[in-house]
């Protein structure tokens, strides 16, 4: 079959000429099976709108179930009925036509202008280009509707009212449609062209339906229950509704029924003809299950997130994949994953036999050992599945330009993701390890870009399937080259944790190791020579650290806590941290990156990451609750910090309500109050902060990982040393209510407004929180929860709504940046054609 | 730099920009807090912040939550207070409904009482005199000021017509102008020149008046800036914006990705917002629209209007399975595989 790509999709209404066409079937029973079970002729599964059942043959085609494309009914309707998506369409029509002479009511010279063949005056032209046609165009409709009589013939207009859907009601006298059908049919072409309306493929009499398209039942299949019993499709019972109503409608009006039954009925048959196109059309009561659930029909099945739009044709689901529990693996490097046995052996990689491999290839083939080949696809299409039994007439028949499918094998490039996919870091590409056991393994640094924990998470991996989609995987999607986020340019693969606190220990100036250590730590990173020596026969962790990095490295950089400098590859000053190491700003990164390359820099990431946790593992590090024990000086500096804070707050209640307080910008002197006094109580928080910092000066592991920025930071050491802080509510308010007196428990008294009442937590974790304290502390909590579940709702819609929105832009061959209809949105791309991945380095910002 | 360098940092060629910047924006969105409670000093003013304001900007709001002005005066005044302080009087919007405490009103003899409150009255430095005198000039009602009370004859006893003046006279201003809020004095740390903060945004009056330095006012409301100094100046506030919320929120997000968005927004000539009634809302293609949010709408629109789907854009090309105009796709064989035999041939 000769297949092209889609270059263009043109909309229109369907006339009923084509729909008497393509509906190969005038429907005319309104049932689905005869008793025997078999589909009625001319009912609504009738065998010539296609079989969905295998082994039937498709009575208009004469092809079997999987091939029968289906085919359309029609249903004739025996009175008409207007599309009910199409009101307002038709109104919009009849408001700007004149009923005398079928014209749009505007003179020959208004016409002119709205062709475009004179120009309009200024004052309808509010801006240029697109903008200006659109607003030249509501200004005509605007016009049109307020039109008295009409321009040409000078016929008044009668009033026309409209209700929607489908009602339309002149001077109280309600339109049937055939006759809204007559109106709308004598408007020519070119007056229809003028209201914007595509008249050639868009007749507005079209909209008034006499013949209904019945989609064939691949649409609407019949499902059989457990017990035997069909159940059919919601469309297939709305079709009855209408076929049945059709049909009451056709025996009175044979029967010569009075007007009033016959109207009743009509308008039950446009119920239903509106319903089957949309039952969630406003004004009008959905059509119901028998449940009582409003039923499923046309519109319903297109919208939404579960709409066919978004959750179909978005979203496509793929072959070729596999997802399972991930897990954490140091001896993976960061651009590879393990992929379990069992699923490796599933997942195929296609290989292309030509002349020059098919020795390989046949090798291959009938090779008894891993990797083997599964299908063989010849080169028309056909696919074989390769079992023992037919390898030898496979083997035969192989020939160039064949394609075989291989197990996944090591090396192999594939896509890994982990959902939510909220940047291009969420789909990396990595290279297979097959492994044993049933997780995906990776390096614990390429966890962060996944936002990835092993506490049960899952993860999808996906084996490109062209040469194309290999070489793009591999060249673009490499792990290791997005070690540097494109949002801001900071390091999102880098060694976490324990490794951060051990390149923090091992480049201390006295940090020193044994020969034995000094072997062990470089033979687990790779490198086999050692250092020199440093004294005595031991060696300098610092300098077994340095083995790592390039030879020639020379630079001075910023650290967490102050400078650091390398020289010949050789640390010589300064302690590695996180801002060396870890995720973050990294300067040794971006140096290596920039001199060395990416695969330079992969191989610093994993074998360092190795070295460091090596190095802790081997040297141990403990956090304990002695590192929490708040000395006497500590409890001390509390104590007054707190008691001075507190006088601060009690003076400006005080000063509160004796009106002497001066009010800030814009706020009440009540909510002033409260600012100030949250700013005081956030201030004795970082006082308390720096007190720690200067007062915890011995060996402790808890500061330690701080000032490394290993984990955690000085306000968790605050929380559990010295007191909690002020616990907010969800406003980011202080906690002031649960009581009608505003007061959180009854032991605050009402109006209570000094720290302890509304929320401050003077007692710590170490010392355990005091029964208020503990209340306030869960009040904080709770809200915090709630607050996280709201903005995780909204910031997706924000996302969803900007990538919608900006998805098309992308940067042209002259480095502007164009969206999809080719309009020039940035002359050059941020201004300077610099890639935001590379911006933390110097000199470009 | 080296010229070799300098190439290596630049973008590449058909790179999804838009994608980029969408997912710069909107990855750090959940990590976005009330963080209320890290700042270190008083915030002098109210401000809406984090994922309310980013999303308030991107929707294009023609008005800000909290709308604020940087009033800078003229070099000659800035440095002393007195002046500065003038111009708070000029400046400074005090509404009737912002010194009033009480009102009361007497149906049966026609008049409104005014109860004012005395701290307002000392902040705005007005007097009850001021006021009520202020009352009879603009109404032209009779007053009568005695300590903090206004008495006010309307001169009818319709009570409709009581309550209608009662409206008018609170909603109506005492001094200032309107549409520039509440105006404060602040002091520049460094230059220790004199600065107003006003929560309005009405910068096309504040700007005419004598005094205030026209080319260093600046305000956090776009469509105050898009009026007055146009699209561009719109655009730089919008980028600025977003860029000043996320930095209080200690997250990082490259400018150029914050340029893009405010670029996209703006780049018809006017202030377009992402959602539906904006850039989504307007895309060309039927299909990306109908994919988008209310797809019925869109379909029946394309129907009536016989729109053509190009197919150029990225979910267009998705649903129907081809591959999407972005990136690697926007490359294409310069050469048919067909024509390829042809040449062949020639030789």
């Amino acid at each position: 079959m000769k297949t092209e790509a889609i270059s263009h999709i043109k909309f229109g209404v369907m006339n009923p000429e084509y729909i008497k066409a393509l509906g190969v079937v005038k429907l005319t029973v309104p049932d689905t099976y005869n008793e025997d079970g078999y589909p009625i002729d001319g009912g609504l599964l009738d065998q010539r709108l296609g079989v969905i059942d295998p082994g039937l043959i498709c009575k208009t085609c004469g092809a079997r179930a999987k091939s029968c494309p289906g085919h359309f009914g029609r249903i004739e309707l025996v009175r008409p009925a207007i599309h009910s998506e199409f009101g307002k369409t038709l109104y919009m029509i009849l408001q700007s036509t004149c009923r005398n002479c079928n014209r749009l009511l505007l003179d020959d010279e208004s016409l002119a202008k709205y062709r475009g063949e004179k120009p309009i005056d200024p004052d309808a032209i509010v801006a240029e280009g697109e903008e200006g046609a659109a607003e030249v165009k509501s200004a005509m409709l605007k016009r049109l509707k307020d039109i008295k009589k009409c321009e040409r013939c000078g016929t008044q207009k009668k009033k026309l009212k409209f209700s929607l859907p489908t009602y339309f009601y002149v001077e109280d006298y309600k339109l049937k449609p055939n006759e809204i059908r007559d109106m709308v049919s004598k408007i020519s072409n070119d007056d229809l062209e003028i209201l914007g309306i595509d008249a050639e493929n868009s007749r507005p009499e079209w909209l008034i339906i006499d013949i209904l398209l019945v989609p064939p039942v691949n649409v609407r299949p019949s499902i059989t229950l457990e017990s035997g019993e069909r159940s059919e499709d919601e469309l297939t019972h709305k079709l009855v509704d209408i076929m049945r109503i059709n049909q009451r409608l056709e025996q009175n009006l044979n029967a010569g029924a009075p007007q009033i039954i016959i109207d009743d009925l009509w308008e039950l048959l446009q119920y239903h003809v509106t319903t089957y196109f949309n039952n969630e059309t406003s004004n009008i009561p959905p059509a119901r299950h028998r449940s009582g659930r409003a039923l499923k029909t046309l519109t319903q099945r297109l919208k939404g997130k579960e709409g066919r739009f978004r959750y179909n044709l978005s979203g496509k689901r793929v072959n070729y994949s596999a997802r399972t529990v991930i897990s954490v693996d140091p001896n993976v490097d960061i651009d590879e994953v393990g992929v379990p046995f069992a699923i490796a052996s599933k997942l195929t990689v296609p290989f292309y036999v030509t002349e020059w491999n098919i020795e390989h290839a046949k090798k291959m083939l009938m090779s008894k050992d891993y990797p083997a080949v599964l299908n063989v696809i010849s080169r028309d299409g056909k696919r074989k599945r390769v079992i023992d039994t037919n390898k030898e007439e496979i083997l035969k028949e192989l020939s160039p330009g064949d394609m075989m499918e291989r197990q996944l094998v090591d090396g192999d490039i594939v896509l890994f993701n982990r959902q939510p996919s909220l940047h291009r870091m969420s789909i990396m590409a990595h290279r297979t390890k097959v492994l044993p056991g049933k997780t995906f393994r990776i390096n614990l640094c390429v966890a962060a870009p996944y936002n990835a924990d092993f506490d049960g998470d899952e993860m999808n991996l996906h084996v490109p399937q062209t040469l194309e989609a290999r070489a793009e995987a591999k060249v673009l999607m490499m792990a290791h080259n997005q070690v540097f986020s494109p949002r801001d340019g900071n390091v999102v693969i880098g060694t976490e944790q324990d490794g951060i606190t051990g390149a923090y220990e091992m480049t201390a100036e006295d940090a020193y190791v044994t020969k034995e250590e000094a072997a062990y730590l470089l033979a687990v990173s790779g490198i086999y020579e050692l250092p020199e020596e440093a004294k005595n026969g031991k060696y300098l962790a610092r300098d077994v650290f340095s083995m790592l990095l390039p030879r020639d490295l020379s630079f001075e950089f910023k650290t967490k806590s102050g400078k650091a400098k390398i020289k010949n590859g050789r640390l010589i000053d300064g302690r590695i941290d996180n801002n060396s190491i870890g995720r973050g700003n990294n300067a040794l990164f971006m140096k290596i990156r920039n001199d060395y390359g990416f695969e330079e820099l992969k191989k610093f990431i994993y074998s360092s990451s190795k070295m460091l946790d090596a190095y802790v593992t081997l040297m141990g590090f403990t956090l304990g609750v002695r590192e929490y024990v708040n000395d006497d000086r500590l409890v001390k500096d509390r104590e007054r910090m707190l008691a001075e804070t507190f006088e601060k707050v009690k003076k400006l209640i005080s000063d509160y309500k004796e009106g002497k307080l001066e009010s800030l910008i814009g706020y009440t002197q009540k909510s002033s109050l409260e600012r100030m006094i949250i700013a005081e109580l956030n201030l004795v928080r970082d006082r308390a902060g720096a007190d720690v910092l200067k007062t915890k000066t011995e060996k402790n592991t808890a500061m330690d990982m701080v000032s490394s920025g290993a984990r955690g930071n000085i306000l968790n050491v605050v929380q559990m040393m010295m007191f909690l802080g002020q616990q907010a509510t969800i406003t980011g308010g202080r906690i002031n209510r649960g009581y009608a007196t505003r007061r959180a428990l009854p032991h605050i008294e009402p109006g209570d407004l000094s720290p302890k009442g509304r929320g401050f937590v003077t007692t710590s974790f170490y010392g355990g929180l005091d029964p208020i304290d503990l209340f306030m502390h869960a009040v904080g909590s709770r809200g915090s929860e709630i607050y996280k579940a709201l903005l995780t709702a909204r910031s997706g819609y924000l996302y969803r709504r900007l990538s919608n929105a900006l998805q098309d832009y992308y940067v042209d061959v002259d480095y502007s940046v164009r969206d999809a209809a080719n309009n020039l949105i940035e002359t050059q791309y941020g201004g300077d054609l610099v890639d935001p991945m590379y911006t933390k380095v110097k000199n470009i910002e | 730099m080296a010229k070799e360098e300098k190439n290596k940092f630049r973008v590449q060629y058909g790179e999804a920009v838009g994608t980029v910047a969408a997912q710069s924006l909107g990855e750090p969105g959940t990590q976005m807090i009330l963080r209320s409670f890290h700042y270190a000093g008083v915030e002098s003013t109210i401000s809406t912040s984090g994922l309310p304001r980013i999303v308030e900007l991107v929707d294009a709001k023609k008005k800000p939550t909290t709308p604020i002005t940087y009033i800078y005066l003229d070099k000659g005044i800035a440095k002393s207070f007195d002046k500065a302080d003038e111009m708070v009087r000029k400046i400074s919007e005090v509404t009737m409904n912002s010194v009033v405490r009480r009102v009361d009103e007497n149906f049966a003899k026609g008049k409104i009482r005014l109860i004012l409150s005395s701290q307002e009255v000392e902040a705005a430095r007005i007097t009850t005199k001021g006021v009520a005198s202020k009352i009879s000039k603009d109404f032209g009602f009779e007053t009568k000021a005695d300590g903090r009370t206004i008495e006010i004859s309307v001169g009818t006893r319709d009570p409709k017509k009581v309550r209608a003046e009662r409206v008018r006279i609170m909603n109506s201003i005492i001094s200032g102008i309107e549409g520039a809020g509440k105006v404060m004095i602040r002091q520049d740390e460094q230059t220790k020149e004199f600065y107003l903060i006003a929560s309005g945004s009405d910068i096309e009056s504040i700007i005419d008046i004598p005094g205030v330095d026209s080319t260093r006012i600046i305000t956090n409301d776009v469509f105050a800036v898009y009026r007055l100094f146009g699209v561009e100046a719109a655009r730089n506030v919008i980028a600025d914006e977003l860029a000043k919320t996320l930095n209080e929120q200690k997250i990082g997000v490259n400018r150029r990705h914050l340029a893009l968005i405010a670029d996209a927004m703006t780049a018809r000539g006017n202030i377009k917002g992402v959602g539906r009634h904006g850039l989504s809302g307007e895309k060309g293609s039927v299909l990306a629209r109908a994919a988008y949010e209310e797809t019925v709408k869109h379909l029946v629109h394309a129907a009536v209007y016989g729109e053509i789907d190009h197919m150029n854009g990225v979910t267009e090309n998705v649903l129907v399975g081809k591959q999407v105009p972005v990136g690697t796709g926007t490359v294409k064989l310069a050469i048919k595989k067909e024509d390829l035999s042809k040449i062949g041939k020639k030789k």
